[in-house]
């Protein structure tokens, strides 16, 4: 599943894309602000997702672009632009989440009960969606799922990607699921 | 898990309801879930998390979206690539304290020197004699900057995996000194296309790509 990443260029554009992308990695400053406006929701919207809160997800989108720009050349077209750039806004995330400290990357001690348990009636409605669920997860077991679940990275990538073992990633991601399932009373 | 009088493990429910349980342990997992009510029960609602997430869109975009191309177009603006004339000033107010930093910087200022070297041939394009007396050489140095380049490919793939993992400093000096590189390869590849059969910058593409090959081994070995 590569979720979103995948889901922004059509068949019929594919060849307009390559031009383009083409053009921008020739340093063509227009044609990058194409792809900006292409990918910048896709972007946006993981961005928000790991960090959840609009402004920082706002900054991030920015360095994501900036980055993007720089390494375009190392862009060859194995996978389409849009897994490109997740994977590049994923490590930009990464580096922003432990650069500022947070605890995106911090283990989750003690068993499923300790987080994603339902809140009391009426604090969070019956279709609180995916996104709000998610915000309710701590950090790391937030970024492992977006990563498998939504990005579509596997066990070892991840663990490459945050410094964790595979298998650590694998409990995070099943404690995820699980509080997730709760939080949206599946 | 190996029959109905265990449940499956969680590991399994999980790996089945997302597909990726391993061709081998299919069939077993298939009989238990068919036969064991709980487990079936549990895995079906995995699945349905599944299903909610490819159901839901991304969400609203935020307006600020569109307003924040003009300052990301100022910073790219800000770093697009320094003029090899005037790369020696750069090179030498970097003067990083970390071992890395140093080599890249030996690294680039090393290339640099070859690229402004190269350069000197374009405006003096190769002799025709020497060209032809020169085929098989040439051949094998493209070759050569090929394999180099595959390599440097490889390495970058991996170096993106680690990124998060590297201290915040370091992936901006990284990054630095690998546009440096980038830019003087770029150079040489300009230079190549006015003047194909020049060895001399083939060569020099060739080590060039090897210099790259070699500064990121260092950042490789140093994580």
């Amino acid at each position: 599943m590569r979720g979103p990443a995948q889901a922004m260029a059509t068949a019929d554009d594919v060849g307009v894309i390559d031009d383009v992308v083409r053009r921008a990695q020739q340093g063509d400053v227009q044609a990058f602000e194409m792809l900006y406006r292409t990918h910048a929701a896709a972007v946006f919207a993981l961005c928000r997702r790991m960090v959840g809160d609009d402004g920082q997800a706002l900054e991030l989108v920015q360095d994501v672009f900036v980055r993007a720009w720089e390494r375009l050349t190392t862009f060859r077209g194995q996978s389409s632009l849009s897994t490109w750039l997740h994977r590049l806004a994923a490590n930009v995330v990464l580096e922003h989440l432990r650069s500022s400290k947070r605890d995106a990357l911090r283990l989750i001690d003690g068993d499923d009960a300790t987080f994603g348990a339902r809140s009391p009636a009426g604090q969070i409605d019956a279709r609180i969606d995916l996104d709000a669920a998610l915000l309710q997860l701590p950090g790391g077991a937030r970024t492992v799922f977006i990563l498998h679940d939504i990005e579509g990275y596997s066990h070892d990538e991840i663990a490459q990607m945050t410094g964790i073992a595979a298998g650590t990633a694998r409990a995070q991601l099943w404690r995820a699921r699980r509080a997730l399932m709760r939080l949206l009373d599946l | 898990m190996t029959d109905t009088q265990s449940h499956l493990t969680e590991e399994e429910r999980h790996a089945f309801a997302d597909g990726s349980l391993s061709s081998e342990r299919l069939p077993q997992v298939e009989e238990h879930v068919r036969a064991c009510a709980a487990c079936a029960f549990d895995v079906e609602r995995i699945k349905t998390l599944m299903t909610r997430l490819q159901e839901t869109p991304v969400g609203s975009t935020p307006a600020p979206l569109d307003a924040l191309w003009p300052s990301i177009r100022t910073r790219i603006e800000a770093s697009k690539v320094i003029p090899l004339s005037a790369n020696g000033g750069r090179v030498e107010e970097r003067r990083a304290p970390r071992r890395i930093g140093l080599a890249m910087a030996a690294a680039a200022a090393a290339l640099i020197t070859a690229v402004a070297l190269g350069l000197r041939y374009t405006t003096r394009p190769s002799a025709p004699t020497a060209q032809s007396n020169d085929t098989t050489s040439l051949i094998a140095v493209a070759d050569s900057a090929h394999a180099y380049e595959e390599e440097a490919q490889t390495l970058l793939n991996q170096l993106e995996l680690r990124r998060a993992m590297l201290r915040p400093e370091a992936v901006v000096q990284i990054d630095r000194d690998l546009r440096v590189v980038d830019s003087a390869i770029a150079e040489l590849k300009e230079a190549i296309a006015r003047d194909p059969n020049n060895p001399a910058l083939r060569r020099l593409l060739a080590s060039s790509y090897r210099q790259k090959v070699d500064v990121l081994k260092r950042v490789g070995n140093a994580t």
